[in-house]
């Protein structure tokens, strides 16, 4: 009996939006199973018809076969189908709804009923393989943690069948091959395991099967490692290296303590005029906290940020206005500076010249949407159209914030080519903090590897190498 | 025995009723001396029973609006229990308060679930509960984003208005979104009620003495009011 089983499966949103027509698909238990593909072809789509999420939750118009357990799960209640087949969702820290690490675990086994005694050891078991404290608060968990809990929760319930929708998203290196490993022992007592992910650089080796989604089918791979080599190669580095002396950013000892937690210490690295910094370093390690010191959101607890754009910065009362039109940041999420009614007028809010708008559209291939809602674009989109808008502003220092994660390899390449042509064109100074193999070093003139430790490492584009294991 | 066990906290549902009746008899009786005699020792006595942090939590905040009471009332009637009677309302609603403050959503879910209160009703309250915190935090990072996008000024409301309630939707969206559908997936039914408990909250000798205590202070304030 297969674990999971879709025969001649025909879905459509609407008319408009037909996703998969006579498409199939199985899994077995004892393997892990890589659903691969660009980004809005129907990965999520399939993960949902797999889970019950449609028809229960989503809505539209499905015919075929889905088999779960050798059972067909048309007309099952979501609640039925998830006691069978186990969903870890994207942004994790949109679901966690308690305080502490063991009462969110054992939240889904309260929900199926399950005995007081066996949650105790399903959150021993679980705490244990994804390396999680149960007495720990939620709230003060970093964002690799946070999706660790929700991978635990769904794993406590206990189902055979698992599907991860991008679970290495939020992980370092490290954090990513450990889930994998898990994940892979899972398998290889039994569990069918179904990942969602871009990243296939790290979900390579332990992949035993491969489907791509796209053209409305969801094909079986047949060269796996032409497929996935094909689709983890490092995006090309073709910028000048800019090695100058001039500085615009000095840290010395810097440190940053919240509620007696330290969470940088002792950090002092130099960073030079028109470089491209790339920030390293493993989940709950700071490199956010630092960006946001350096770019004063945040201040620092110890040491001092020296700045070098222009002396009235340095002065205590300065205008913040004037501050972030010369340090530009881009949050990891664009949700968050996105306003305006259409893509033009988000660019025109920063920028008054008709024809610097419309270079700035072309620039970042955002001219045929110039009329459309910022929050109607893909995301990919809108993470460019946000870049964009604070690239409006020409600052002399742009700040990114995992500006490729959770993209296709299309959008990511794309993605990293213009943020290097801005970069040509400005002569910007770039500081971003990835966790991606695939485009570290084409944003990188120098690397800054920070260390559980406190430890700082500077290096340059060959250092990332050696930071991912290449 | 499970009774006379240590345990870390008072049980919910019996510090929300010494909270309730705490507020109700300080309400009622708050014209009178002896509730201001009552309200102390609740007061005292529930640091007694490690409500302290709490209790020093609130004293500041108290002081201040009864100072400014007391002396609006004092001054405004011309008359010294006019004052009083304000510090004991302000005073019972304050000190009522405190063994609320200090139940973990969790735990309170789980008295009522004990109860066989519907899952819904406790599960929307523990999600409401557990949702101000991260309200906050989104409310401080869009703010924080809108100065990142030259959109803070207050003195700018067009814009300010745009650059906060879009972002502010938009997230509250996604997040009751994606909350709604992960605790579907993780097994929660509105039409199932058969769920376990992980850690049942129990009454033991420490609830029940709190009590007593209460019932006793109140006896004693309707005695001597």
């Amino acid at each position: 009996m297969r674990a999971v089983e879709l025969n001649n499966i025909s879905f459509k949103y609407n008319e408009k939006a037909i996703i998969f027509k006579d498409a199939s698909f199985f899994v077995d238990y004892g393997e892990v199973v890589l659903v691969s593909g660009h980004s809005g072809e129907g990965k999520s789509t399939l993960m949902s018809i797999i889970s019950g999420i449609i028809p229960n939750v989503n809505y539209g118009e499905i015919s075929g076969d889905v088999l779960i357990q050798g059972e067909n799960i048309k007309d099952k209640k979501l609640n039925y189908v998830c006691r069978k087949v186990g969903i870890v969702l994207q942004n994790a820290d949109s679901q966690i709804i308690n305080k502490y690490v063991e009462d969110e675990i054992v939240f889904a086994c309260e929900n199926i009923a399950m005995p007081q005694d066996k949650m105790q050891k399903q959150i021993n078991i679980v705490c244990n393989l994804l390396k999680l404290n149960p007495k720990d608060k939620t709230r003060s968990l970093s964002g690799g943690q946070k999706q660790k809990l929700i991978t635990a929760s769904t794993l406590a319930m206990g189902q055979k069948i698992l599907i991860l929708d991008e679970p290495l998203a939020n992980l370092d290196k490290d954090g990513a091959k450990k889930l994998m490993d898990v994940l892979k022992s899972l398998a290889k007592s039994g569990y069918a395991i179904i990942i969602v992910e871009h990243r296939l650089d790290v979900v390579m080796p332990y992949v035993d099967r491969v489907y791509h989604v796209g053209n409305k089918n969801i094909e079986l791979i047949d060269d796996k490692e032409k497929y996935l080599l094909s689709q983890i190669k490092k995006v090309e580095v073709n910028t000048n290296i800019v090695d100058t002396k001039e500085l615009i950013f000095r840290l010395d000892n810097v440190g940053c303590k919240i509620k007696e937690k330290e969470i940088l210490k002792n950090i002092s690295f130099d960073i030079q005029k028109g470089s491209r910094v790339v920030l390293l370093g493993e989940n709950g390690v700071g490199k956010t906290t630092l960006i946001r010191i350096i770019s004063r959101l945040q201040k620092a607890t110890e040491g001092k940020v020296s700045q070098y754009i222009d002396e009235k910065f340095d002065k205590k009362l300065y205008s913040k206005r004037q501050w972030f039109k010369k340090v530009g940041i881009v949050y990891q999420n664009p949700d968050y500076q996105l306003f305006m009614p259409t893509v033009r007028k988000e660019i025109a809010f920063g920028v008054k010249d008709n024809k610097e708008i419309d270079d700035i559209l072309e620039m970042f291939n955002l001219k045929e949407f110039e009329n459309t809602h910022p929050q109607s674009l893909s995301e990919g989109q809108k993470r460019r159209l946000t870049i964009a808008a604070v690239a409006g502003y020409k600052p002399d220092v742009l700040v990114l914030d995992e500006p490729t994660v959770g993209q296709d390899y299309k959008v990511l390449q794309e993605m990293v080519a213009i943020l290097n042509r801005l970069h040509e064109t400005t002569k910007n100074t770039m500081i971003t903090i990835t966790h991606d193999a695939r485009c570290a070093k084409a944003l990188c003139d120098r690397a800054i590897i920070l260390k559980k430790n406190g430890e700082v490492f500077v290096g340059g584009p060959e250092d990332v190498d050696r930071y991912f294991g290449n | 025995m499970a009774f006379f066990k240590k345990k870390e906290h008072i049980n919910p549902l019996m510090a929300m009723f010494v909270g309730v009746t705490i507020l109700i008899v300080g309400l009622i009786f708050a014209k009178t001396y002896a509730a201001s005699y009552f309200l102390s020792g609740a007061y005292v006595l529930l640091i007694g029973f490690g409500y302290y942090k709490s209790c020093i939590r609130i004293l500041p905040a108290f002081i201040i609006l009864s100072a400014i009471f007391f002396l609006a009332f004092y001054y405004g009637k011309n008359s010294l229990i006019a004052g009083v009677t304000m510090v004991n309302r302000l005073g019972a609603i304050f000190v009522g308060l405190i063994p609320g403050m200090n139940i973990e959503p969790i735990c309170m879910t789980r008295s009522l679930n004990q109860l066989k209160v519907p899952r819904a009703i406790t599960l929307g309250m523990l999600i409401t509960i557990s949702f101000m915190p991260l309200l906050r935090e989104e409310i401080a990072r869009i703010r924080e984003a809108m100065k990142t996008r030259g959109a803070g000024n207050i003195l700018n409301p067009k814009v300010f208005y745009r650059a906060f309630i879009i972002p502010f939707v938009i997230r509250l969206v996604n997040i009751s979104d994606t909350l709604a559908l992960s605790i579907e997936t993780r097994g929660f039914s509105i039409e199932s009620n058969n769920a376990t408990t992980y850690k049942k909250e129990t009454i033991n000798v420490v609830d029940v003495t709190l009590l007593l205590l209460v019932i006793v202070g109140v006896v004693l304030l309707a005695v001597f009011k």
